[in-house]
């Protein structure tokens, strides 16, 4: 049982991590992601990678959504800009991937900036139609730029490379994807230790009163469009480099659906809840095809069968989360901590 | 302290999970199995088409096997399902290629041929073939590692167009298009190739994918009046929608359409609509027992209903690139994606059994072979309106 963290300091208070057990913990998952890649196949690193880009995406949402209030449909073609920007830069300037991420961040962040105007005049379901927009006209813009993005067919990305070796598997590529997500979420879970932070959740308990204040709206708003879009940005660059082929088709609607989903299902508002809801998302799907292909062997047909089966397994888990734990995955993770933290007692 | 043990017992548990999660040792490879890995969209907006390439894939993979393998050496077919995703397309393939090590591979989509390539061509162990006929994957320098069975996109087009071109010199034609990769794909190369045969393009009309009102799209089609009216990037809808309202305001079209929308019970979904809709078809249809088609006869014994034409491109798939496993075999070659490609481009009026109705050569990445195809609604059945064409 832990009695209590006694705070000594405001820095304290402020800490991100506020004992010294969780530091550890801390250290032990980051051991535990240095040492995934050895003892994991090509299949799961892949899979480690993905999850890794949609956890910054959904990051990003989260952030903009679940933070700052603003809902938004946009993720996934503000991820296209960063993978486009990537795309491009790699093919025409052929400049290094460490300087071509933060690019593509900044420029997705100048096209969710542009996109985040409405922002200012709509709230909820309105501002979630109008940034559908942006998923509709970039995607008419990547598919008819031609002289730019290669209209249907898209473009080819050649590998990132470091030091001469070309980062063309997902072993090697971990190397690059893991990094810059811990970098990210640490950055993300430190932004709300700040100013900029603390203006984004009160904009989303309350603009007007956030205005009355003295938080500018109209700064702050379009900051956290800007911020949440950089995080896209750097996940389709990412991205980009990931699948090596852009094209318009790569980032649907449903890719955003999917970001929104991930952070519902997560907890929105909480760092923990845009990762382990977009973990969920990705993971959950193939290991119901893991537990699909283990009966294959008694029922051969059990692929072809269950297959759909497992489509509506995963959506009647993820309504059975909202019915049973509307705050998320976030939450359950939180009484169970809980629950280790007053063990004997009960709470 | 207490409180501390329990936690690490939870985070060992978690950790022994996510070690056994991840380091799922590869399956025991059976001795000498020759495996054909396969990303197949059992779900999905694709899945009426997966579940045929699997069943077809299946069957002829069980047909090998029963007449002792290749070479004494076994099949093995190991496919997952993707839903037709093109991120999920690449985890399988992943997951295959690590616990399988597959010579032989089907994939799902254009995009997932196009982004796997260069993986494909890392591991440099297999060859890939699948459900795309993308004109950008018949390129041998860029693709050396995929082909595909039948004709790309364009080709399809080439036949429709040449078919056109003989039976009414001058025809107006007009191409309409689904405003995807699929559906624009022949569009630009073929209006070119309607040209030189002579044929002339008066509409080109696009579609939204999904899109069913298409009334303002059937206006613009009167106005150009064509002979031929071409669809391309659908399965299904809005194709019915098309010829409903065009046929009600008069428009003296036929109507034709390309490989996907082919399939015979798809085409007589469209009831009396679908009375003279044409289109090129690679493959026989399950139900013709014209001449000498013995794959075709063993087909229907091992599967007394209907068999989609999905089914006969995973077939064929299978048929080919096991014939290709056979050459190398037979060269004392090394299975490598390599050797394999350049056997299966030794084929040359190749029989597949009455799957095609005439000899194949592979000198590419496709085989552009077809045959107009007409529906004929009082049998319920789509029957040949044109010879084979072969393109050269």
């Amino acid at each position: 049982m832990r009695i209590a963290s006694a705070k000594e300091s405001y820095a304290a208070d402020e800490a991100l991590f506020d004992s010294a057990v969780q530091r550890r913990w801390f250290a032990a998952l980051l051991a535990a992601l240095v040492l995934f890649p050895f003892a994991a196949d090509q299949y799961w690193a892949f899979l480690a990678c993905l999850a890794a880009i949609n956890v910054i995406a959904a990051t990003g949402l989260n952030i903009l959504t679940g933070y700052t209030g603003l809902v938004s449909l946009g993720q996934a073609a503000f991820m296209g800009v960063g993978a486009y920007t990537v795309a491009l830069l790699e093919n025409r300037l052929g400049t290094p991937f460490f300087v071509n991420l933060p690019l593509a961040g900044l420029a997705a962040a100048a096209a969710g900036t542009v996109f985040g105007l409405p922002s200012l005049r709509v709230k909820g379901l309105y501002l979630a139609i109008a940034t559908i927009a942006a998923s509709f006209i970039l995607h008419f813009v990547f598919a008819n730029w031609d002289s730019v993005t290669n209209g249907v067919r898209g473009i080819t990305v050649p590998p990132a490379t470091l030091a001469g070796i070309a980062l063309d598997t997902p072993f090697k590529l971990y190397w690059v994807i893991m990094p810059v997500a811990v970098l990210m979420l640490l950055g993300a879970a430190n932004l709300f230790r700040t100013r900029v932070g603390r203006a984004f959740i009160a904009i989303r308990d309350r603009d007007i009163s956030a205005e009355v204040l003295g938080i500018p709206l109209l700064r702050w708003k379009l900051t956290s469009f800007a911020l949440a879009s950089f995080y896209a940005g750097v996940a389709g660059g990412l991205w980009a480099y990931f699948f090596r082929v852009v094209t318009p088709e790569s980032f649907p609607l449903i890719l955003s659906i999917f970001f929104l989903a991930a952070i519902i299902v997560g907890g929105m508002g909480t760092i923990l809840g845009g990762i382990l809801g977009a973990v969920f998302m990705t993971l959950v799907p193939e290991v119901l095809k893991l537990l699909v292909g283990a009966v294959a062997p008694v029922w051969p047909d059990a692929v072809v069968l269950l297959s759909p089966v497992r489509t509506v397994v995963f959506g009647a888990l993820i309504v059975g989360f909202l019915i049973f734990e509307p705050q998320g995955l976030a939450e359950m993770w939180r009484r169970t901590r809980r629950a280790f933290h007053l063990w004997p007692f009960r709470t | 302290m207490l409180t501390l043990t329990r936690r690490s017992l939870g985070a060992l548990a978690l950790a022994a999970g996510l070690a056994a999660g991840g380091a799922a040792p590869a399956r025991a490879q059976a001795a000498g199995d020759i495996v054909l890995g396969g990303s197949i969209p059992m779900t999905g907006v694709f899945a009426f088409a997966g579940i045929g390439i699997h069943a077809g894939i299946s069957d002829y993979v069980k047909i090998v096997n029963d007449a002792g393998g290749v070479h004494g050496r076994k099949l093995r077919y190991v496919y997952e399902d993707t839903a037709y995703k093109v991120d999920a397309s690449v985890a399988a393939f992943n997951k295959i290629a690590a616990q399988e090590k597959p010579n032989l591979y089907y994939g799902d989509s254009t995009a997932f041929s196009k982004t796997i390539n260069p993986e494909l061509e890392r591991l440099g162990s297999a060859i890939m073939a699948g459900a795309s006929f993308a004109t950008e994957l018949n390129d041998p320098a860029k693709f050396p590692l995929q082909f595909m069975a039948g004709p790309d996109y364009t080709e399809m087009f080439g036949i429709l167009l040449r078919y056109i071109a003989n039976e009414k010199p001058n025809a107006k034609v007009a191409f309409v298009h689904s405003d995807t990769e699929f559906g624009r794909d022949p569009i630009a190369t073929s209006a070119r190739r309607a040209g030189e045969l002579g044929l002339k393009v008066v509409e080109t009309i696009v579609t939204p994918p999904g899109s069913v009102d298409v009334s303002t799209e059937v206006l613009k089609l009167r106005r150009a009046a064509p002979d031929y009216t071409i669809f391309h990037g659908y399965v299904l809808a809005p194709i019915p929608e098309f010829i409903t309202q065009a046929r009600q305001m008069g428009i003296a079209s036929r109507w034709m359409g390309t490989f996907w929308s082919m399939d015979n019970s798809m085409v007589q979904q469209m009831g009396e609509m679908a009375d003279g809709f044409m289109g090129v078809m690679p493959y026989r249809y399950y139900y013709d027992d014209e001449g000498q088609a013995p794959m075709l006869a063993k087909i229907r014994q091992m599967r007394p209903d209907y068999q989609s034409t999905a089914y006969m491109q995973g077939f064929l798939t299978a048929m080919l690139m096991t014939e290709a496993v056979k050459r190398t075999l037979d060269g004392g070659q090394e299975l490598t994606g390599k050797n394999l490609k350049a056997a299966l481009n030794t084929i040359r009026d190749f029989d597949t059994g009455g799957i095609i109705g005439v000899p194949i050569s592979i000198p590419g990445n496709s085989i552009p072979v077809g045959r107009i195809y007409r529906a004929d609604v009082q049998k319920k059945l789509m029957v040949p309106a044109s010879d084979w064409i072969t393109l050269e």
